[in-house]
């Protein structure tokens, strides 16, 4: 309920949004508008001062000239699908078995926080210690079974299909939290009616628990996919991008031309090109969200 | 709802429970879950078993256990730079709890209980809702000139404010979730009685909203504590950057000391995994109500 007192606005209430403000937008938009700025200049450093000049386009043409932006852009569509898709479904999996659980239901959420709460340097550090073809543990447990063993990071695939399995690692528990809290709410009276009607344990999982779920899963989806675009701590000191930039995604390509190549308007071009590439899918995501809605609201109507 | 119809609904409960309680499945899905939980854990365990292994048994073909404090101790003599490194992430983390804190909660205040001009009020939601989807390293590239520009790059204040920049948001919206369930009573008696707005704020709503502070202090502090972005691109290394990098450069491309690597990653992890068993319950729920709204 709105409070009447409300229209009394004092001093106050002005200061209150300047820290927020001088932060955020002074702060985070200045230095957004510099990135639009390099990525039509030129920049040098001259006596650790920064020499401007215009460029024009011509940071943006080098990037459709660059096999490494582009497949970047690749490789990192292909990783953001699979990994929404293995840690959401994984994620819902464990959401319906620790519900049923009454033994391991209050350790399973406090052990599947570790994952999500550990630093992704840390992250890569622990299956650096596993996936190592020198000391990793994978190897020695397939050794003692006298199987062949692997050498993963060092292969295009397999390095990539390693990154996967560390990305679902880190974040399942995240997409687990999310679809568990909307488990728990969802209402037991249509469970239970669906098991009085006979229905076994799949079918109330699939036509009743599962389309329940989905205002959830779809927002899980969202988030992760955000997430997965946004990787790199992981990658980078898991396999640098290599080998042959096989798991180059586009942060760890703008990390290299700007920090590595010095190739400052470049990098900025590049970081332009990955906001704009977003805001036009999640755009598309919210257009086609709502038109479905006013599609479902019209059906409504009619019957 | 009549006493009837709740006599079935527990009727129908105890059946359920009942039936459940005899059926096989059961264990089949508890013994699925264990293994699924010990993948998860398992890792982790590894690592920290390493931190106490020498050398010569990790890099020993076979398993050899030789357990050894010296990982440890090493990581920990003054030669090693891992000591300035704690000192400093502990700093960047205290500096951006307090900023991000203070920020936060004056922001959400003025949200949830306060009129707002209009743009003031886009400004402010626009942000938080635009922030957190932007890719980090899409802003290093703006946030590396404006620490030249302002002579605060490779310096500590440098990552205080970028990590406050980052973390706002979020804090934010979880504050003003918080305000929004303080009834606006409260807010009208202190006002009839007199306080100003300023006052309304410091001696009723700031103590009544506490919890949720806590929450938002505790995602702060993790994520700034795990941060390595930031801290790997603004800072020039060694003795200057925080724990993650210094973790980072660890890994060196000639000759890696697994056992003192294990026991780095150890002393960053074992904090939060004890933080996140004694405040599980308000991280799950910071993360979820975060999350959902």
């Amino acid at each position: 309920m709105k409070s009447l007192f409300r229209q009394r606005s004092g001093v106050f209430s002005k200061i209150t949004t300047v820290p927020f403000l001088l932060l955020v937008i002074g702060v985070g938009g200045y230095s957004w508008a510099q990135v639009i700025v390099m990525a039509f200049s030129r920049l040098r450093i001259e006596a650790g001062q920064f020499v401007w000049s215009p460029a024009g386009f011509d940071n943006f043409r080098d990037i459709l000239a660059n096999d490494v932006a582009l497949y970047s852009v690749a490789v990192t569509t292909i990783f953001v699908i699979a990994t929404v898709w293995l840690s959401v479904l994984l994620g819902l999996l464990l959401a319906l078995l620790v519900q049923r659980s009454k033994r391991f239901n209050r350790l399973a959420q406090v052990v599947l926080l570790w994952p999500a709460m550990v630093a992704p340097v840390v992250v890569s550090l622990i299956w650096l210690l596993i996936l190592s073809p020198n000391i990793g543990v994978l190897n020695k447990l397939l050794d003692t079974f006298m199987l062949p063993t692997q050498d993963w990071l060092g292969m295009e695939v397999g390095a990539i299909v390693a990154i996967v399995i560390v990305d679902v690692w880190h974040w399942t528990p995240v997409a687990f939290l999310m679809l568990y809290t909307a488990l728990c709410a969802v209402d037991e009276e249509a469970v239970e009616a669906a098991r009085c009607d006979g229905a076994n344990e799949w079918q109330v999982i699939r036509y009743v628990k599962i389309p329940m779920l989905m205002p959830a899963i779809l927002g899980t989806i969202f988030i992760r996919a955000v997430m997965g675009v946004k990787a790199f701590d992981e990658m980078y000191l898991l396999t640098a991008g290599g080998p042959n930039n096989a798991t180059t995604l586009v942060s760890l390509h703008i990390r290299d031309v700007f920090f590595d190549q010095l190739n400052y308007g470049y990098g900025s071009a590049f970081s332009v090109l990955i906001v704009l590439l977003m805001s036009l899918i999640i755009a598309l995501v919210l257009t086609v969200r709502t038109l479905r809605h006013s599609r479902f609201f019209m059906r409504e109507v009619q019957e | 709802m009549t006493a009837g119809s709740h006599a079935i609904k527990a009727e129908v409960a105890t059946r359920s429970k009942l039936r459940r309680r005899h059926s096989l499945s059961d264990m089949t899905s508890d013994a699925v879950l264990v293994l699924l939980l010990l993948g998860f854990v398992a890792p982790i365990v590894w690592m920290i078993i390493l931190a106490f292994q020498s050398d010569r048994a990790i890099i020993s073909m076979f398993w050899e256990i030789d357990l050894t404090l010296d990982n440890v101790a090493s990581i920990l003599s003054p030669a090693e730079p891992f000591r300035a490194q704690l000192v400093n992430s502990i700093i960047v983390v205290t500096g951006t709890v307090v900023l991000c804190g203070a920020a936060s909660t004056l922001a959400a205040y003025s949200l949830s209980k306060l009129r707002l001009s209009g743009w003031l009020n886009a400004a402010v939601n626009v942000s938080c809702a635009v922030v957190p989807l932007l890719p980090p390293m899409a802003l290093v590239p703006g946030f590396y000139v404006t620490l030249i520009q302002t002579g605060l790059l490779g310096s500590l204040t440098g990552l205080v404010i970028l990590n406050t920049i980052l973390n706002l948001p979020f804090a934010t919206l979880l504050m003003k979730i918080g305000f929004d369930d303080i009834p606006p009573a409260l807010q009208e008696a202190a006002s009839i009685d007199g306080a100003s707005e300023a006052r309304t704020f410091w001696m009723i709503m700031l103590p009544l909203s506490m919890p949720s502070l806590i929450t938002s202090s505790l995602f702060t502090a993790i994520m700034t504590w795990n941060e390595f972005l930031m801290g790997l691109t603004m800072t020039s290394g060694g003795t200057t950057s925080p724990l993650s990098v210094g973790i980072a450069s660890l890994v060196q491309p000639y000759e890696v000391r697994w056992g003192q690597l294990a026991a780095a990653g150890s002393l960053a992890v074992v904090p939060i995994m004890i933080a996140s068993v004694v405040a599980s319950k308000r991280i799950i729920a910071g993360m979820t109500r975060g999350a959902v709204k």
